[in-house]
């Protein structure tokens, strides 16, 4: 193994822990507030996260991880430009920090979904997956919940949701399977679902 | 250079997809090449034997040759033939209608790509192969699935995204349990004495399924994709993605044989279609938008084709595939009704704002009235005569069951007659308010394209033709269902 290759593995065996909880961190900025441009940045960075992840995964193939990231961020282009569109139709008060509506409501339930995600992890142990990459698909999943189960009416935020699936799934399978062609596949799935959400979010504003 | 059928069918569909999608203003030229491309794949799988090489100028084609990616295989096996030969067929047939309805649309480029990803379904061996080929077919389905509907004059009338949107959501539901049951069947054959791994695949397995194919309580997608989705669109979507997730059921009862051999799986088959039955009837009887009743409709008929399997019996599955051929027929004639119906409200399709609307556009009332009646397998129409068979296989074990599945079809009968009163108000009620509680539209002058009159005249009488003869289609779901042995094990 090269050296740098050793560096990576032990590095990302170090972040693993920080990194799950950076994807949650960065999904619960996402869920509270309401501005596009941050919620950009937040998913630029959760996808960042992502890739630590994958480092440890991916541990002889470093630039798996890497295209991870750069997927990741290519959707986040996408989600921001549709979002752009959508904002030119709908006037909005232009401050970069507003919350979402219900905010006490909102972090009544990510607090709840934290500890129902922290405690899950704690008990039960998801099978196949080392303790940390369990923590980190079940973090995800709670995210996936809450945007899709409280988001309905808004096409990116559920678009975001889908994605936190599919990272929870691909962290969970190709920890098992690390193959190139079910890796390959997901990444067309996650950069499909990324364009589908865009397109549906411009495709919603057209006026009836 | 010779190639195998697998590469031969998506690398020609691919390719052909891509062109299709440059060329997407040349409607007549898309359509058609879009059709024929369809049709040739249909004529090509059912005619040449698979174990024959073929020529086409400097390859040769043997479609029973496996292709091999990875160490991943996908090869055409006999079981697999009708199948694709229906789901090209109904693609084919899509394409025609959708020439006169969806002018510069990205449909026909979409739709071969997303045959060509339906069909590797149907030939890859690995389920997690299988599930992701699915789940990239119905995110492109998204794509032509909510354009906005486009008038000769040039006027757009767009719907909301909520149907795509739920759609996406579902079918990615489905797809860890089907990637993790591959996971779980891998331990199994290390560890054949861990029944616990089988259990957990079966439950994977059925909720997985149950959300590909809108079962309760995940039914919402149906109903939300066909109010606000483009209505060709729809019926591919029905027809086609549905389809093949049938045949890939079917296709995993007869790989997994210990799966249709479990005690509990025709009760559960039974029970879950029931109640997908009795739903959607209740449902449909109470809506008063057309494009749900379409939806909640097609939950009935899935509902359907769980019953009929349910029954573990050779006859049940012929059942199920006899409703499968006869649903492009009868959603296609429903939904090219709906789509006139919706151009004619401005994109509305409440049967309170469409009052008097059979009067403008009587065809594509008679499409979608007639198209109904199929669906809901009403006597002498084409789903009348697997539903009697189903009804008649259900009341040897329970009648009321059987009564059970009657009153489903009732439920869409009367959705549908509630909005036909609307639709066939006369104007003069309208005029005094005696009919509509909302404003009506205020509707625009309909005049009939020659050309989709003669599709919907072909439809209807195809549709009552194959309801009164319905033996030409029977033989066909009694050939496809030779192919699968695991109720006869």
């Amino acid at each position: 193994m090269s050296p740098f290759l050793h560096w990576l593995e032990q590095f990302s065996e170090f972040v693993s822990v920080p990194a799950a909880w950076g994807i949650f961190v960065a999904g619960a900025v996402i869920y509270l507030i309401s501005e596009w441009r941050v919620r950009f940045l937040a998913l630029v960075i959760q996808y960042l996260f992502v890739g630590l992840l994958f480092a440890g995964i991916f541990d002889t193939r470093p630039e798996m991880a890497l295209m991870k990231i750069i997927v990741g961020w290519l959707i986040a282009a996408a989600l921001l430009l549709s979002a752009r569109i959508r904002l030119d139709t709908v006037r909005t008060e232009g401050r970069l920090l507003t919350w979402a509506t219900n905010l006490p409501f909102r972090v009544l339930v990510l607090l709840t979904a934290t500890a129902i995600g922290y405690l899950g992890s704690q008990r039960f142990s998801l099978p196949y997956v080392s303790a940390d990459l369990g923590l980190a698909c079940l973090l995800l999943v709670v995210l996936a919940v809450l945007f899709v189960g409280t988001e309905d009416e808004d096409p990116t935020i559920v678009g975001v949701g889908v994605l936190n699936l599919l990272t929870a799934l691909e962290v969970f399978y190709t920890a098992q399977d690390p193959g190139l062609m079910v890796s390959g596949l997901l990444v067309v799935v996650s950069l499909l679902v990324g364009l589908a959400t865009s397109y549906l979010t411009v495709a919603e504003e057209v006026p009836a | 250079m010779s190639v195998s059928g697998p590469l031969f069918i998506v690398g020609t569909l691919g390719a052909l997809s891509i062109l299709l999608l440059i060329l997407r203003r040349f409607t007549l030229i898309v359509a058609w090449v879009a059709a024929a491309a369809a049709a040739a794949l249909a004529v090509c799988v059912s005619l040449v034997p698979l174990d024959q090489p073929f020529d086409l100028g400097p390859i040769t084609v043997t479609l029973g040759e496996p292709l091999s990616v990875l160490g991943r295989v996908a090869v055409i096996e006999p079981v697999d033939q009708l199948p694709l030969v229906l789901i090209s067929s109904i693609a084919c047939a899509l394409f025609l209608i959708a020439w006169r309805v969806l002018p510069r649309s990205n449909f026909y480029s979409s739709g071969l790509a997303i045959l060509a990803l339906q069909a590797s379904a149907l030939m890859v061996t690995q389920v997690v192969y299988a599930a992701l080929f699915v789940e990239i077919a119905a995110l492109l389905t998204l794509l032509p699935l909510h354009e906005p509907i486009v008038d000769r004059e040039g006027n757009s009338f767009g719907g909301g995204a909520r149907g795509g949107l739920q759609y996406m959501v579902y079918v990615t539901l489905a797809l860890p349990g089907l990637m993790i049951t591959q996971l779980l069947l891998e331990q199994f054959a290390a560890f054949p004495s861990d029944q616990s791994l089988l259990q957990s695949a079966t439950v994977l397995l059925g909720l997985s399924f149950a959300l590909l194919l809108g079962a309760v309580p995940f039914q919402s997608w149906l109903s939300a994709v066909s109010t606000d989705g483009s209505p060709p669109a729809v019926t591919y979507l029905f027809t086609v993605n549905l389809g093949t997730v049938w045949f890939l059921l079917l296709a995993y009862l007869e790989t997994y044989g210990w799966l249709s051999r479990q005690v509990a799986f025709g009760q559960l088959f039974t029970v879950v279609g029931l109640i997908m039955m009795v739903a959607g009837g209740v449902l449909a009887a109470s809506q008063d938008r057309l494009g749900r009743i379409v939806g909640y409709a097609t939950l009935a008929d899935n509902g359907a084709m769980f019953v009929a399997l349910g029954s573990r019996q050779i006859t049940g599955l012929s059942l199920s595939l006899v409703m499968l051929l006869a649903r492009p027929l009868s959603l296609g004639l429903m939904t090219l009704g709906l789509d006139g119906l919706r151009r004619l409200g401005r994109g509305d399709d409440r049967a309170g704002r469409l009052a008097g609307a059979a009067w403008q556009a009587p065809w594509r009332t008679l499409a979608y009235v007639v198209g109904g009646i199929s669906l809901a397998g009403f006597p002498l129409s084409l789903g009348f005569a697997s539903r009697w068979g189903l009804y008649r296989l259900v009341s040897e074990t329970s009648v009321f069951r059987a009564v059970l599945a009657l009153v489903s079809s009732a439920g869409v009968m009367m959705g549908l007659v509630s909005n036909m009163r609307l639709l066939l108000s006369a104007p003069s009620d309208m005029d005094t308010g005696e009919v509509l509680d909302t404003p009506r539209v205020p509707m625009r002058r309909w005049r009939e394209d020659p050309v989709v009159l003669a599709i919907i005249v072909a439809l209807i009488v195809g549709t009552y033709v194959l309801g009164l003869f319905p033996q030409l289609l029977s033989g066909i779901a009694f050939r496809m269902a030779e192919g699968f042995t695991f109720f006869t094990q």
